[in-house]
């Protein structure tokens, strides 16, 4: 143990001094970030370009009209216009970002307001003006005279509330479910970032392992420390060179999305569920740690490497096939299965327990048990291939000699 | 003197190759003993068994001096046979780091990387990384590492190969003082001229074989006969005739003649006869070269002896 530690001391020592993982280190969050300000850079793009719509009222609710428009905070010129619906022609046909709202008796009797647009017209337009329906309604309603009562129940909408038997509660809990989603997911997507950026971190333990094997330095380390000493020092220096990666990512990308969100993120962050989150990510880590390890060492060159070295380093980007299914259904079918096999289930445990709002702890509890034994196999076949494969210079061994290290 | 490192019936086998056909020999404190052999003989398998980096069918390897069963890795300095360091960090960084690995106190471990860099014509290089050094220095460097924490035991695997001469020199010199203060050297190489100078006892090995064993007077006196290079056209029958002389090898109009075993050169000089032809005649002692080359071309001038 004391060997590996220095293994480790060494491996985070050597990289931190490496300039290229210094710069990918930064390099990260500034990529994440600036595809977050690209997104409010093209956002605010589309913002400048306001409609300039004129309202041709004949039942006298303009005011009503521009109160919504502010409310809403629309991007909306509104003005007034006499022009009949026939005048508007050449107006529309030159214009641009132009809308005609014609506002009779007869439409608003009838429920369908006529509405001319320019052929360019912003595109968030059609959902905005819907806006507008609220309160014509209103107007609509109140001309029938009805007592406030009546006017309550025929304002509110019809709306089918599903519960599932699974989900079904007392009606006293109910409330605890609808609150702020946002709540549940900063948790969810803490723990999916701590995955994520390990398991990246840890693909360089399989590099570190064939560079050491090209650059043949593994026998003097080995005339040193044990092979499983070596490579449990690699597999605790790769964990928190990955820490490292993660608290450089949040430093920069925490304070940016608290300034973009308007919500208290570090208090959604700071519940216990988190812990649970990032044990499973950890046990993800340790998985695919091993598996990187053991096939990094039979490797002799990164660009040489075969497809079936190339299939285990997709292991874990299986999950993200998964996301679809898993979020659309969290308790169905694909979700529970793929939470009971190793490689799928610690990225598909997060999205589930993000995704549910109440826990299945059996389930939780037996794909646990699942991914711990298969950490421990792993890394028992791990340490055989890697005592085999670390020495083998010159060449990558094939799916058939693996197996045989395994079974000797 | 006191024996350090014991190899005894040591058997490995690859696949359906067998390796090691059982090898036995012990290394003392304060010598150097060399396993000679052409390639793949089995000379650096023999040290991997040792280092515990493979792990023997049959046989033992037993480290005097020494408690418990598995190695005293902190007590051995090894050089393998393939030679290479991290490339991307520093000369210092990493001597510093194989110190560590071995547990040898870093402020002493610093002192002697930089006493070693100067003795190796490499002062002032510690901060450099370690893929600016050339070969050779890049070899020095991890000879260096090798030798850092004071070993008890030294093995080096062709420590030679690819020096140049001065650096030779230097390693070779370097190695007979680690030897004449007390630890033990066990070296591999091929390049008999190094080894005749300075190692005190050897063992050849040929196909996971023993072909010799034992100080290098005794493989003298025993195996290096003499021989007598005579220029000149003459019969190869007339040169067999001539009495102690053990085979003929004949080129164009040169004939080399080898001896048996106690023969008095001036004695036998008197006894060549007179219709022999001598333009130019040169006597002297088979060399360990030669040795060597015959067992790895399979000549074996010294089968007799070997079975």
């Amino acid at each position: 143990m004391r060997n590996s530690m220095k293994v480790a001391k060494w491996e985070i020592k050597r990289n931190l001094k490496n300039k290229s993982f210094v710069i990918g280190l930064f390099l990260t969050p500034l990529l994440i970030l600036g595809f977050g300000f690209l997104g409010t850079l093209f956002g605010s793009d589309d913002e400048p370009t306001e409609t300039t719509v004129f309202v041709n009222d004949q039942i006298e609710i303009f005011d009503m009209l521009a109160e919504t428009v502010d409310e809403y905070d629309l991007n909306w010129i509104v003005n007034r216009t006499d022009l009949s619906e026939d005048a508007i022609q050449d107006e529309l046909e030159n214009g641009e970002d132009i809308a005609y709202i014609y506002l009779t008796v007869e439409a608003l009797e009838s429920g369908v307001i006529p509405v001319y647009t320019t052929d360019d017209i912003d595109s968030g337009f059609s959902t905005s003006v819907q806006l507008l329906a609220g309160p014509l309604q209103q107007i609509r309603i109140a001309q029938l005279n009805l007592t406030e009562e009546e006017l309550a129940i025929i304002s509110s909408n019809i709306v089918f509330e599903e519960t599932s038997a699974e989900d079904y509660t007392l009606p006293g809990e109910e409330s605890v479910s609808s609150e702020n989603p946002l709540e549940k997911l900063v948790p969810g997507i803490f723990a999916g970032i701590i995955l994520f950026a390990i398991v990246v971190t840890g693909m360089m333990i399989f590099q570190s392992a064939s560079q050491e094997k090209k650059d043949k330095i593994a026998e003097i380390i080995l005339s040193s420390v044990t092979p499983g000493e070596l490579m449990n020092g690699k597999i605790i220096g790769y964990f928190v060179l990955g820490i490292i990666q993660v608290v450089v990512l949040l430093i920069f990308v925490v304070p940016f999305a608290a300034t973009q969100i308007d919500e208290p993120i570090i208090e959604y962050l700071l519940v216990p569920e988190t812990l649970l989150l990032v044990f499973i990510a950890i046990l993800g880590y340790l998985l695919f740690a091993a598996i990187f390890v053991g096939i990094g060492a039979t490797m002799a060159d990164m660009s040489t490497s075969g497809n079936f070295q190339g299939l285990v380093m997709m292991l874990p980007f299986l999950s993200f096939a998964l996301i679809g299914p898993v979020l659309s259904d969290p308790s169905g079918m694909v979700a529970k299965v793929a939470s009971y096999i190793p490689f799928t289930s610690p990225g598909v445990l997060i999205m589930r327990l993000t995704a549910l709002d109440e826990w299945p702890w059996v389930e939780i509890i037996i794909a646990l048990v699942v991914l711990i034994i298969s950490i421990v196999l792993f890394m028992k076949l791990a340490g055989k291939i890697f005592k085999v494969g670390i020495l083998m210079y010159g060449k990558n061994a094939t799916p058939g000699e693996i197996w045989k290290w395994i079974r000797s | 003197m006191e024996v350090m490192l014991t190899v005894d019936g040591l058997k490995k086998s690859f696949k359906n190759k067998q390796a090691l056909k059982g090898i036995s020999f012990e290394v003392r404190k304060g010598e150097i003993m060399a396993i000679l052999g052409p390639n793949g003989a089995g000379k650096s398998t023999t040290i991997r068994n040792i280092m515990g980096i493979m792990y023997p069918d049959e046989g033992s390897i037993t480290f005097h001096n020494h408690q418990g069963k598995e190695i005293p890795r902190h007590k051995i300095g090894y050089l393998p046979e393939e030679r290479g360091l991290y490339k991307n960090v520093r000369v210092m960084d990493i001597l510093l780091y194989l110190a560590d690995l071995k547990d040898y106190p870093l402020d002493k471990a610093k002192e002697r990387i930089l006493m070693y860099l100067k003795k190796f014509d490499l002062e002032g290089k510690e901060k450099i990384a370690v893929d600016e050094l050339s070969k050779g220095m890049g070899q020095k460097v991890q000879f260096i590492g090798s030798i850092l924490h004071e070993p008890e035991l030294l093995i080096l695997d062709e420590p030679f190969s690819g020096l140049d001469p001065v650096s030779q020199e230097l390693f070779k010199e370097e190695i007979r003082g680690l030897a004449d203060n007390g630890t033990a050297i066990l070296l591999s190489s091929h390049q008999m001229n190094l080894v005749e100078e300075m190692c005190d006892r050897l063992f050849m090995i040929q196909n996971g074989q023993k072909v010799i064993y034992g100080t290098l007077d005794e493989v003298k006196t025993k195996y290096a006969n003499f021989k007598c290079t005579i220029h000149g056209k003459n019969n190869l029958q007339v040169l067999e005739s001539i009495p102690q002389v053990g085979r003929v090898e004949q080129k164009d109009e040169m004939a080399v003649l080898y001896l048996e075993q106690d023969v008095e050169p001036t004695n036998w000089l008197r006894s060549l006869p007179s219709e022999v032809v001598v333009h130019e005649l040169k006597m002297n002692r088979i060399s360990l070269h030669e040795i060597f080359i015959d067992i790895a071309t399979n000549k074996n001038l010294i089968q007799d002896e070997v079975n």
